[in-house]
């Protein structure tokens, strides 16, 4: 493809994008009840997840060399590549439970348009990841007020790119167990037990074993998405982070063929 | 009723023990996903609590010590499983694809046709997956070994505790009639009821005025209950059978609200024909 059709390419993509975020957000003015209960859940979870710390930290002062303020600001950064990630791909979950399955995948293969993009575009700005999102922003910043967190030029240029490279691990993440279901038709204990794995990710990583660390950075690379990206701009540790890009690059094109593969593959039901 | 007629009343039920118990047997990997689940779960907490009690040699805040902590939260999250017993998304689920017609046909009462379909996958859920998790942590870490009394004790205590997790869930389950956003509330119940229950933080470790609304509340009865039983946190046989009563009163309570809750429920109810 030339420079120039890469160029359309992206254009129209991101105007689709635009477009449909829009028919997206029609419906949340549309069904307010879904969109309060949906934003209000995350609310009372990290609520939840607060008032552990809290309880937590009333007991000690410092957990693995991190203190209460830290370990907020690790909390809340962690829900940022999450809820964006949430924002665009919350569809991977019905991929993984029932398009297969129930033979409805061929309806993203029909459209003058990538099936990947098709099938995220059905559930963009899903309502739960503004709840995720709001809260997250609302804890990183009263985290690192708290600390008097100075970022530095360099800390401030790089944050939004953590947060995204976060992002993009997590989608990785969430495309590779989904995609599995092109072979299983129904993937979704293996996408959820993934899931859950990636719960660690809220906590210094300093607490666990060994072998569980090496898994959370090696294997499931939860440790990129938050605990490498918080222990830089707090404490200015920089050991894991060139390996950030090469993880989130190899992650990616490592879900994308396996997205791809299991497409090819795919066979209408025929009913 | 004669003895007779309750028991083949009772006889009715069987078949939908039988048929969840086999459709639970026929997904085999959900076990693998709750095993995994509840490692995950269990290993999040012990490594946390065991660094608050990293200095503690003997008796440290809330009457714990490591081992004791680490036997408190192992337990509480095979507790959980045994709570999960799915009630509050099926029953929304029937209510929402209007399934729950066909239910109220059937000559039999469904919040106990529910019960019975529940508590057997409850019980083989905790013991399949909770037996090795239990094991493999007992091998990993010290753990408190309770006494003979108490562990039984506990056993009677778990019991009234899955009654409770069942009431709650059905409860939300019926939720389904007044809102389609089951998935936002169950959100919030699971954070709710696990803080309160004291599955994440032991009750004894909770602010004064926390700790006194969780004790008022049910889901004490969930994990609390059990495990101070287990551990010997009471004093005298009194106490202990303090602890019992309040969970049966629970129990009790609960299930006349639900009972309620289902009368009203019913009679809103609107399915449209197709």
């Amino acid at each position: 493809m030339s420079a120039r059709g890469a160029a359309a390419t992206a254009a129209r993509y991101t105007r689709l994008t635009w477009y449909l975020s829009g028919v997206s957000l029609h419906r949340l003015t549309e069904y307010r009840m879904d969109f309060l209960i949906g934003a209000g859940g995350f609310l009372a979870r990290v609520g939840c997840q607060l008032l552990v710390v809290a309880m937590v930290f009333q007991q000690v002062s410092v957990i693995g060399g991190w203190d209460y303020r830290q370990v907020l600001f690790l909390l809340g950064f962690s829900l940022l590549p999450r809820g964006l990630d949430r924002l665009f791909t919350d569809q991977m979950w019905i991929l993984a439970r029932r398009l297969v399955q129930s033979g409805d995948f061929y309806r993203y293969l029909i459209r003058p348009v990538n099936p990947l993009f098709t099938l995220l575009s059905e559930r963009f700005l899903y309502p739960d990841a503004f709840g995720e999102l709001a809260t997250g922003i609302g804890i990183t910043w009263y985290a690192a007020d708290g600390l008097r967190l100075r970022l530095t030029p360099l800390q401030l240029v790089l944050a939004p790119l953590l947060v995204l490279c976060g992002a993009v691990i997590l989608a990785s993440i969430k495309t590779l167990f989904a995609s599995l279901s092109f072979w299983t038709t129904n993937s979704f204990p293996a996408l959820y037990a993934a899931g859950q794995l990636g719960d660690f990710a809220g906590y210094p990583l300093d607490l666990y074993q060994p072998s569980l660390r090496w898994l959370l950075t090696w294997v499931l690379p939860y440790a990129f998405t938050a605990y490498v990206p918080a222990s830089y701009l707090v404490f200015g540790r920089t050991g894991l982070l060139p390996w950030l890009p090469v993880v989130t690059a190899a992650l990616a094109a490592l879900a994308l063929t396996t997205w791809h593969r299991g497409v090819d593959r795919y066979e209408m039901t025929g009913s | 009723m004669s003895a007779a007629t309750g028991l083949a009343g009772l006889r009715r039920y069987t078949p939908f023990a039988v048929g969840s118990l086999q459709t639970m047997l026929r997904y085999r990997s959900t076990f693998f996903v709750n095993a995994l689940t509840a490692t995950t779960a269990v290993s999040l907490q012990v490594f946390l609590w065991r660094a608050v009690y990293n200095g503690d040699s003997g008796s440290g805040p809330g009457g714990f010590d490591r081992a004791g902590i680490t036997t408190y939260v192992l337990l509480a999250q095979v507790l959980g499983l045994l709570h999960a017993n799915r009630v509050d998304e099926e029953v929304s689920g029937e209510i929402q694809r209007g399934d729950i017609a066909v239910s109220l046909i059937r000559p039999v009462s469904y919040p106990l046709t529910r019960f019975c379909a529940g508590v057997p996958v409850s019980l083989v859920n905790a013991g399949l997956v909770g037996g090795p998790v239990v094991l493999l942590y007992a091998g990993l870490l010290p753990l408190q070994r309770p006494g003979a009394g108490d562990a039984l004790l506990f056993t009677a205590s778990s019991l009234l505790a899955m009654v409770i997790a069942f009431e709650v869930n059905l409860l939300v389950g019926l939720a389904g009639f007044a809102t389609t956003n089951i998935w936002g509330i169950r959100i919030v119940k699971d954070c709710l009821v696990a803080l309160l229950a004291g599955q994440v933080v032991p009750i004894s470790l909770m602010p004064g005025p926390l700790a006194a609304t969780a004790r008022l509340l049910p889901f004490a009865g969930l994990v609390d209950s059990p495990l101070r039983l287990l551990l010997g946190e009471y004093q005298g046989p009194a106490e202990a059978a303090e602890i019992l009563a309040g969970q049966a009163a629970w129990t009790a309570g609960m299930s006349l609200l639900t009972a309620l809750a289902w009368r009203r429920a019913v009679r809103r109810v609107e399915v449209l024909g197709g």
